[in-house]
């Protein structure tokens, strides 16, 4: 409740805004490894480089700005407060990007200790974070099924960082364990228990509210994230005893909810009531699209496992849904966060004597759109580089390094005018 | 059974259809219909801040004494959307669409996020602690934002 007393407990612009600008960056390293590497990458999800590459954008991009819009919005959705915002933006921005980096030159340069490093790192940050939202979190009550998703959420995150450091020693040091079921688990909790539930605790509150659509069905809402961390303790107990089919169950099930969830936010996307498709609206049809086309591909494999032993089929998977999915949504989100933000700080910056510019003065839907295409192409031409690698894999990675570059400036930009328009401010407030 | 919290977030949702109406006719170079549902949507944003200002506020911090807490800062709130209002109001009038669009879009976030606060925090707040007055103080929300 805290949160709510004033204004002056809400973070500060610096908590997010570091997370937002270095997240693409990663996402513009993943793109120039892969335009170094080439085609190798693209052979099997095994490669160094495709190990790496991976983190650079999961880790790298994706959690970064999951966890500064976390820090963000808790108070907002939750009226959950963190205590010393700041402090927690420093040190898990600190954290997360020294680990991202450690891990992704641990794969690529196969240093064991680089690669246990990097694990005890992003386990100690994530701890650290995780520790500071559940004190947030304690005390309040899940009120809606977005409070109950972001609950549950957190279990993922535990969940995922708990395997992915296992994993990590168990490369440097060479441990016995089953590599290749732990690291689907891996990627099922980072997406599914992590990522997925969390998106859709957003969905929840950004979709009807800012697309102006009907509500997403109360019922279905509160239990989906429910049923998505039983299915994938379901996984986790399939895998931990060896039961095969359980395994392909709690996977085919959670794909068959993860597709109902998609096609149910695109009908609802059919009945907004906003005139203008922008560029967030723009992102989400497409993340929507790619993760239903990734959710088939997993139901197939699970009704018929010699499919992910095809060239290039896990590959083509990951990128739908990492690149095609999470990364439209995250990318589409960031937006407008990152502008109501800027609007919100200057209007406050203000004291209600000076108005602050409008939103699109700041980062306008143009620039965000058209970022947007060179997004949709970078996409296509790594999905197209599954299939003829040797030709494509190096300008793809260029494509999706430029993307993300853009992102970035576009970012950037927005920032800058943030400060001009600030300054333009304190003088016309001395002047009063 | 109604409560403070669905009767209010009711509220909230006729207001963003007069906000859809006056942006769909925007979208469709109709301005004179863009102004009528504009001017619907401020009116009734203006009596919902108003009915929570004067009767639901009062009644929760005279019951939990808690006066310069969230309701101090949702009425800062909507010092900041009034201001977006007049603003985008004047846009609309002067038909410059670009800045009414801008505003627009600024103040559509502003309210989300400010209804957020109230739907998940402050109204079941009010719930929790008004259940004995329940019935008066919605009789009398009712009445006021049937006066508009």
């Amino acid at each position: 409740m805290q949160a709510l007393l004033s204004f002056e407990n809400a973070p500060p612009f610096a908590a997010p805004l570091r997370f937002f600008l270095t997240a693409p960056l990663f996402a513009v390293l993943a793109g120039l490894l892969l335009a170094w590497n080439g085609p190798q990458l693209m052979a099997s999800r095994w490669m160094p480089g495709a190990l790496a590459a991976t983190h650079l954008v999961t880790v790298g991009f994706m959690l970064q700005v999951m966890l500064g819009a976390l820090i963000q919005i808790l108070p907002v959705v939750a009226g959950a407060n963190l205590r010393h915002p700041l402090r927690v933006a420093r040190i898990v921005h600190i954290g997360l990007s020294g680990g991202g980096g450690l891990l992704a030159a641990g794969f690529l340069a196969a240093i064991p200790w680089l690669l246990s490093t990097a694990a005890l790192l992003l386990g100690i940050t994530l701890l650290y974070f995780l520790v500071v939202c559940v004190q947030a979190l304690a005390s309040v009550p899940s009120t809606s099924p977005t409070i109950r998703g972001l609950k549950l959420a957190l279990v993922g995150l535990a969940a995922v960082v708990g395997l992915g450091m296992l994993l990590a020693f168990e490369l440097a040091y060479g441990w016995s364990l089953p590599l290749a079921a732990l690291v689907d688990l891996h990627a099922g909790w980072g997406l599914g228990g992590w990522a997925g539930i969390l998106l859709v605790a957003m969905a929840y509150v950004v979709v009807p509210m800012f697309q102006l659509t009907p509500g997403y069905p109360a019922r279905p809402s509160w239990w989906f994230p429910v049923a998505m961390l039983l299915l994938l303790l379901l996984w986790s107990g399939g895998v931990l005893g060896s039961v095969e089919w359980l395994v392909q169950l709690s996977q085919g099930l959670a794909a068959l909810a993860g597709i109902a969830f998609c096609v149910l936010t695109l009908r609802l996307q059919g009945k907004r009531r906003r005139a203008r498709a922008d560029a967030t609206y723009r992102y989400w049809q497409l993340g929507l699209t790619a993760s239903v086309a990734a959710l088939l591909m997993l139901l197939v494999s699970v009704l018929w496992p010699a499919a992910s032993e095809l060239d290039g089929w896990t590959i083509g998977f990951g990128i739908l849904i990492i690149v095609g999915g999470f990364l439209s949504f995250i990318t589409g989100m960031l937006y407008k966060i990152s502008a109501f933000l800027t609007w919100l700080h200057l209007q406050n910056f203000g004291q209600a004597k000076i108005p602050a510019p409008a939103m699109n003065k700041i980062l306008s839907d143009t620039d965000c759109q058209r970022q947007m295409v060179a997004h949709a192409v970078a996409l296509a031409l790594l999905l197209a580089a599954v299939i003829v690698p040797d030709w494509l894999a190096r300008p793809a990675g260029l494509a999706f390094a430029l993307a993300n570059g853009w992102l970035f400036w576009n970012l950037a930009c927005a920032v800058r005018r943030y400060r001009r328009a600030q300054a333009d401010m304190a003088e016309k407030l001395a002047a009063l | 059974m109604t409560t403070i919290r669905s009767f209010m977030t009711d509220d909230h949702r006729r207001c963003d259809d007069f906000f859809a109406e006056a942006e769909q006719a925007i979208g469709k170079n109709n301005i004179a219909v863009a102004r009528a549902a504009f001017g619907h949507f401020q009116s009734s944003v203006l009596a919902h801040f108003e009915c929570e200002e004067k009767t639901l506020f009062p009644t929760f911090e005279a019951k939990t004494g808690m006066s310069m807490g969230p309701t101090q800062v949702m009425r800062m709130e909507h010092q900041q959307m009034r201001a977006l209002l007049d603003d985008a109001r004047s846009a609309i009038e002067s038909g410059d669409i670009d800045d009414y669009l801008g505003l627009a879009e600024t103040l559509l976030i502003m309210m989300q996020q400010h209804n957020m606060k109230e739907e998940n925090i402050l109204y079941p707040m009010c719930d929790q602690h008004l259940s004995a007055e329940l019935p008066a103080v919605l009789e009398r929300l009712e009445m006021e934002l049937c006066d508009e």
